[in-house]
């Protein structure tokens, strides 16, 4: 598995049959970032592993894998948020 | 067009079946996500970093008004009204839901379409020429050799679990526009001395990380023993390609390894051992399937039109036909090229609307046909010069009458970060910033031909190496970061961009193409040299100062 | 580890060595003796030309689900004139037996999580859910080229 990044912890993945953004409440998944479990000391840390592992085992959602809940990286903000760009007609009308 | 005969329907049709079930396998457990995954991605189902996305094959870009009228049913019903037309192409969605994929392979099989092996280590789609019977310096149309391809390959029990992917293109020009150059087979109609058509075949090509052109492997292959042949380098390559190393599995790889004379040993010995064995088809059957791409009732007509000269006194029509024309063996006809490049918009993408607008041109204007090119445009092949000034006058209203063909603002672009999981950084806002940079339609006349091309990863969907202006979008420390290269060239003198400097930030990228070209034209030879042929000539040194702060590039000018 | 072929779950009927130990097991090999032999899938099938009159049994291994270079030595092995067991070993999954059965193999193993997971209808039931191809199989069905020929050669006649 691959080194587990710094707490604190949230667990993330992509729902199965929609592919939406996940986030793990410890209870199940939510598509709200806000309802994410944060895991913030050790014993967190390694319940979010756990859960993590069982996961991949049972196969509930896709790709499911750990980040570091504070991090600001461009990928997790366009993942959280969705493509930064319009789409569709929207992006028909693009003021110059 | 081809159409499908009983087998060919019963199988896609099978296919779809299959497919329902190996999606409630996976959602009743059966199958693990890793199983799964390996089932899905052959048949171009991916999950994107929001959602999945669904690959349809565009078998060698041609397509008919009603498939394109499918489409557009599909992105309304399944998607969010619109999809993206590829570098390969073929048309992606975005947002299909993994429990509509199955429902929605069943409304592609009505329309004789499908979406095997459009991802996975397999045989993918084959691409063609986009010009494929139009263009006058064809020897003979490659789609009915892509289309025998697209047969031999689908679903081939030996050939479905290669190394990694593996792409095949086939041209019938003397002109390259399929970039065979650059594909792991690439296939070249050609005649021997007496007369015989068959296959000069390049092996070992590819972009990605490490880009190659492919090597001559047979100057002259006849024409009956393709399939052979072909069933040969992949068997050489399934056996012997590596799996050890994901960017080291590509068949470029394993010529460049082993070295072009001993492959190809292994391959004429591999081949030796199928003579004999009928995987080749016979003449009956390359005619049964060369009758579907018979040229369409044309008219006679004269070489030239007066409705079409009259019309050109509009500045704007004349632009359009200087730019979005392309020269019709046939005389009275052109191909014209519908740009999907408005400025400031996604690369490739088309509403549904404008699918079903393109969709009625081509049966108004074009015998209902249409083709996918590999820059992300549409292209209607058989269009009377007569009728230019009406079809034109219908696409200003659609609002895809943009004259940009080949210029500075027909960008390829992958879909990038906004989109793609694999992406390192964003490609889609940067095509959209440099396009509204060179917005002005004089100015970029005046530049002419220069073709931009932006990946957003390593893996070079958007063909960045073969880019005049290549960009290639990485993650640099947690901020993205942009690899400027000049002097690709995706033609017949096939050529990989060379780096001109260190990466830059995404904001920095228009100020440094607009120094690339200001470089350009004032070294530039008269007013008619292209960008690619000053760079062959002047070499990469004099744009090094692009990417210099703008003092330091001033003074140095 | 469970066995099936395109019956159902089945017996092992071999006595099956390591390629390693091939040499020794033949030349031990007992007048009723059903010899078998496990080969990696990185052998050219060539290697096994010598021996293959001798063997009742082969079984290549399949490492993984995604390296399909098995499917290249099944092929090979009957185009080289193998005619006895053909056998898939490891992780192979059901969606894949029909094309382990065109390239020639008669059977499949796999191990006792998969099993549980993929019972043996599933193998069958996949399997039957293609039945058209354009490649030549060794398991009977012409292809979709030979059935077009078919075809003409008919109408040619009526």
């Amino acid at each position: 598995m691959a080194k587990r990044p710094p707490l604190p912890l949230i667990l993330t993945a992509n729902a199965l049959l929609d592919g939406d953004v996940v986030y793990f409440t410890r209870t199940g998944w939510s598509r709200d970032r806000a309802a994410a479990f944060v895991a913030t000391d050790e014993a967190g840390g390694e319940a979010l592993e756990a859960s993590l592992e069982e996961a991949i085992q049972d196969g509930e959602v896709v790709e499911p894998y750990l980040i570091e809940a504070g991090q600001d990286h461009y990928r997790e903000r366009i993942r959280l948020g969705g493509p930064t760009i319009r789409y569709g007609a929207e992006a028909l009308n693009v003021p110059l | 067009m081809y159409r499908y005969d009983e087998f060919d329907e019963r199988l896609v049709r099978e296919r779809v079946a299959q497919f329902r079930e190996q999606v409630a396998r996976r959602i009743d457990g059966s199958l693990t996500e890793e199983e799964f995954t390996l089932l899905r991605l052959m048949n171009g189902l991916y999950l994107q970093l929001h959602a999945y996305m669904l690959r349809v094959a565009i078998p060698y870009g041609t397509l008919s008004a009603r498939q394109l009228r499918q489409l557009a049913l599909i992105a309304d019903r399944y998607d969010r009204g619109y999809g993206h037309f590829t570098t390969r192409q073929n048309i992606q969605f975005n947002w299909p839901r993994l429990s509509d994929a199955p429902d929605i392979l069943e409304l592609l099989a009505d329309v004789e379409m499908h979406c095997i092996q459009t991802s996975g280590n397999c045989i993918r789609n084959v691409t063609a020429d986009h010009f494929a019977g139009v263009a006058a310096d064809e020897i003979e149309d490659p789609r009915p050799t892509a289309e025998l391809v697209r047969q031999w390959s689908s679903l081939h029990p030996e050939f479905s679990f290669l190394p990694r992917k593996f792409k095949i293109a086939v041209t019938g020009s003397a002109e390259d526009r399929a970039a065979i150059g650059v594909h792991d087979i690439g296939l070249r109609i050609v005649r021997n001395e007496a007369g015989e058509t068959g296959y000069s075949v390049l092996v070992g090509g590819g972009l990605g990380r490490t880009p190659m052109i492919g090597k001559t492997i047979r100057a002259f292959l006849p024409r009956a023993e393709l399939l052979s042949y072909l069933e040969a380098i992949l068997r050489v390559y399934n056996l012997e390609g590596r799996r050890d190393n994901k960017y080291k599995a590509r068949i470029k790889i394993l010529v460049h390894e082993l070295g072009l004379e001993a492959f190809t040993a292994r391959v004429e010995e591999e081949f030796a051992a199928l003579a004999g064995r009928e995987i080749d088809v016979d003449a009956e059957e390359v005619a049964r399937i060369a009758a579907y791409f018979a040229p369409p009732a044309y008219e006679d007509l004269p070489a030239t039109s007066a409705a079409f000269e009259e019309a050109k006194r509009d500045p704007d029509f004349a632009r359009f036909a200087r730019t979005n024309l392309f020269p019709h063996k046939i005389p009275g006809y052109t191909a014209l090229t519908i740009s999907l490049k408005p400025i400031g918009a996604p690369p490739g993408d088309a509403t549904s609307d404008q699918m079903r607008v393109m969709a009625d041109l081509a049966e108004r204007f074009s015998f209902s046909e249409l083709r996918v090119t590999h820059v992300q445009n549409i292209v209607l092949p058989h269009v009377r010069l007569d009728d230019l000034p009406a079809l034109w006058a219908a696409l200003v209203e659609a609002g895809l009458a943009d004259a940009n063909v080949g210029l500075i603002t027909d960008i390829i672009s992958c879909p990038g970060m906004d989109y793609c999981k694999l992406a390192t950084a964003r490609s889609i806002p940067i095509a959209q910033e440099i396009s509204k940079r060179f917005a002005d339609a004089d100015r970029e006349a005046l530049i002419g031909k220069l073709g931009i091309k932006i990946s957003g990863c390593i893996n070079a969907c958007g063909h960045h190496h073969v880019g005049h202006i290549g960009i290639l979008g990485l993650d640099k420390a947690g901020v993205e970061n942009y690899q400027i290269t000049l002097g690709g060239d995706p033609g017949d003198r096939t050529a990989l961009g060379e780096r001109l400097g260190p990466g830059i930030d995404g904001d920095q990228v228009p100020e440094a193409i607009e120094r690339i070209v200001e470089i350009y034209l004032n070294l530039r030879d008269g007013d008619g040299e292209d960008f690619i042929d000053t760079f062959r000539r002047v070499g990469l040194d004099p744009f090094k100062v692009a990417l210099q702060p703008k003092e330091a590039a001033l003074a140095a000018a | 580890m469970p066995l099936l072929d395109r019956n159902g779950w089945k017996a092992e009927g071999f006595d099956v060595v390591a390629y390693a130990d091939l040499d020794a097991a033949l030349a031990a090999k007992g007048p009723e003796q059903k010899l078998g032999v496990l080969v990696p899938n990185t052998i050219h099938p060539r290697m096994l030309a010598q021996f293959q009159d001798r063997l009742d049994l082969i079984s290549v291994e399949f490492p993984k689900h995604s390296d399909g270079r098995g499917f290249s030595l099944g092929r090979m092995l009957r185009q080289q004139g193998y005619d006895g067991t053909l056998r898939a070993s490891g992780h192979i999954l059901p969606d894949q037996f029909g094309f382990a059965l065109h390239d020639g193999f008669d059977e499949v193993e796999i191990d006792e999580a998969q099993a549980a997971r993929q019972p043996v209808e599933q193998w069958l039931h996949a399997r039957a859910l293609i039945s058209e191809s354009y490649q030549q199989s060794a398991d009977g069905p012409a292809t979709i080229f030979e059935k077009r020929r078919a075809a003409r050669v008919a109408r040619a006649a009526r």
